[in-house]
């Protein structure tokens, strides 16, 4: 079991949905990574495309599994490719899944994340808002005419993840085609950001108090949420235990 | 290395007109990419240039401090929020980027919400070639609100003694707040070469030289025109002499 098994599951339906009818295509990995310095910004005037802006439809989820629901190397593409697109913005979804030892899940979820907030690419601008669970990205003119495309970033994307120790395959979802096949992601995303919030309630506040938490359903349907917090729950006593004994010492 | 320029003075003495004829005269140049920061409690400069945002920078500061009251969040991910939101409010034109601070208001403490906001705005400042910052009277508000380095600080003053006066208080400050590398004063709205000499001589900072009265200037103002679409007048000649011409802004 695994903390992100229903949105997996749906976004292994999604991905074999688009398949059947298709829409999706799977890319090669491609470990050719074109990094930057530093955050880019590009501006309208120096876009080549634009996806995920603000006022389109866009998603960024990120998920793992200690099993190997992940297939290796892999990035999906539902939709045109950058240099295919026929107008300057696209909607965008971003999807990653990652597969490994995950220890501690708070951890390995800070280092995920922090993974990919740090991945700076050569003509690409990527702004991410977790509250919103969107992204935002921009590829410069002169890095799209030099090839910039959706294998890039997801050959990127996995790349940069497989750089953590714990991870052992990655996989990418990208979708450009429609704002409605960037929200039938909505769901799944949706579920991602409940998990993880009750996850980082868990361990930032180490408070059990079950019956008053507005997380109470998300942990109910997710049972590796309560195993994570039977196991602090537990850890808790046992330091309390630890700090009354030493109390008692002195 | 960007530069950053404020322009400061006693309240009425022309600061936003100067800063708008500045951002006709480097829209139109070669200075590669400006940052324009309307930093005016008066959001003058948005009007002035024509671009109406619909959101400021203390906009945003509300949006993420509710959000991070409704929302858990940890101080990376405000840092993104903060990063996504920023740009989002950035209004483009070619290679100009304006940023309206809008009205502060106090909503208690946030100092993380406002640190995270210099940063991003700094970080945002570091992209563009230039950064061209109308300011309030004064100049701790730079400090506090908007950049902790300014390069260029252009003091404007009237034909009023008064204004003079501010701006010599204004350069004190400085001198402790601020590491600048060029300072100058002008003198806005003199009639004649006479009144800027006896103006000239009444005070110790080094005066870059006088902008005349101008019909065109007026006009614009009085038909609420875009000044980046102001054609050469004498006022646009004498901002392009005294700030361009003469290296000030190297």
């Amino acid at each position: 079991m695994g903390l992100f098994d229903k949105p997996l599951e749906d976004i292994r339906s999604y991905i074999e949905t688009k398949r059947v009818q298709g829409k999706a295509r799977v890319l090669p990995f491609a470990p050719v990574l074109p990094r930057a310095d530093s955050s880019q910004i590009i501006l309208s005037e120096d876009m080549g495309l634009e996806l995920g802006n603000p006022g389109v439809a866009s998603r960024s989820l990120l998920l793992w599994d200690i099993e190997d629901g992940v297939v290796d190397n892999r990035i999906v593409l539902v939709g045109p490719d950058f240099q295919e697109a026929d107008t300057p913005s696209l909607p965008f979804a971003m999807a990653i899944m990652a597969s490994g030892e995950f220890s501690d899940e708070y951890d390995c979820y800070r280092d995920l994340r922090d993974a990919i907030y740090g991945l700076k690419l050569r003509g690409f601008m990527t702004r991410i808002f977790p509250g919103r669970q969107s992204i935002w990205c921009r590829v410069g003119k002169e890095a799209l005419a030099a090839g910039f495309n959706a294998q890039i970033l997801g050959s990127a994307v996995i790349q940069t993840l497989k750089e953590l120790d714990f991870v052992h395959s990655a996989e990418v979802l990208l979708v450009t085609s429609s704002k409605e096949e960037v929200n039938e992601l909505s769901p799944a995303a949706d579920m991602v950001m409940d998990i993880v919030e009750a996850l980082i309630k868990m361990y930032e506040e180490m408070n059990f108090d079950c019956e008053s938490c507005e997380y109470f359903d998300v942990c109910e349907g997710v049972v590796e949420l309560r195993l994570i917090r039977d196991k602090l729950q537990a850890e808790k006593k046992k330091d309390t235990a630890g700090s009354v004994g030493e109390g008692n010492r002195t | 290395m960007s530069r950053v320029i404020a322009v400061c003075g006693k309240g009425g003495v022309g600061k936003t007109t100067i800063s708008a004829l500045l951002s006709r005269l480097l829209a139109k140049g070669g200075d590669g990419r400006i940052l324009v920061v309307d930093a005016d409690p008066a959001v003058g400069l948005g009007m002035a240039l024509n671009y109406f945002p619909d959101r400021s920078v203390n906009d945003i500061r509300m949006e993420i401090i509710t959000a991070v009251k409704e929302r858990r969040t940890d101080s990376v991910d405000l840092a993104a929020s903060v990063d996504y939101k920023l740009m989002e409010i950035v209004a483009e034109s070619g290679k100009l980027g304006f940023l309206s601070m809008g009205r502060p208001e106090d909503e208690g403490c946030y100092c993380q919400v406002n640190t995270f906001l210099r940063e991003a705005i700094e970080s945002l400042s570091s992209h563009f070639d230039l950064t061209l910052i109308d300011a309030e009277a004064g100049v701790e508000q730079i400090n506090r609100r908007v950049m902790r380095s300014v390069s260029h600080l252009l003091l404007v003053s009237d034909t009023s003694l008064k204004g003079i006066r501010v701006a010599e208080t204004i350069c004190k400050v400085a001198d402790e707040a601020v590491d600048y590398r060029k300072l100058g004063l002008v003198i806005n709205l003199a009639r004649h070469q006479d009144e800027y000499s006896r103006l000239s001589e009444a005070t110790e900072l080094p005066v870059l030289g006088w902008i005349p009265e101008d019909e065109t200037i007026r006009e614009f103002d009085t038909m609420a025109r875009s000044f980046l679409e102001i054609p050469s007048c004498p006022a646009l000649q004498a901002v392009r002499h005294m700030l361009l011409d003469n290296d000030f802004l190297s």
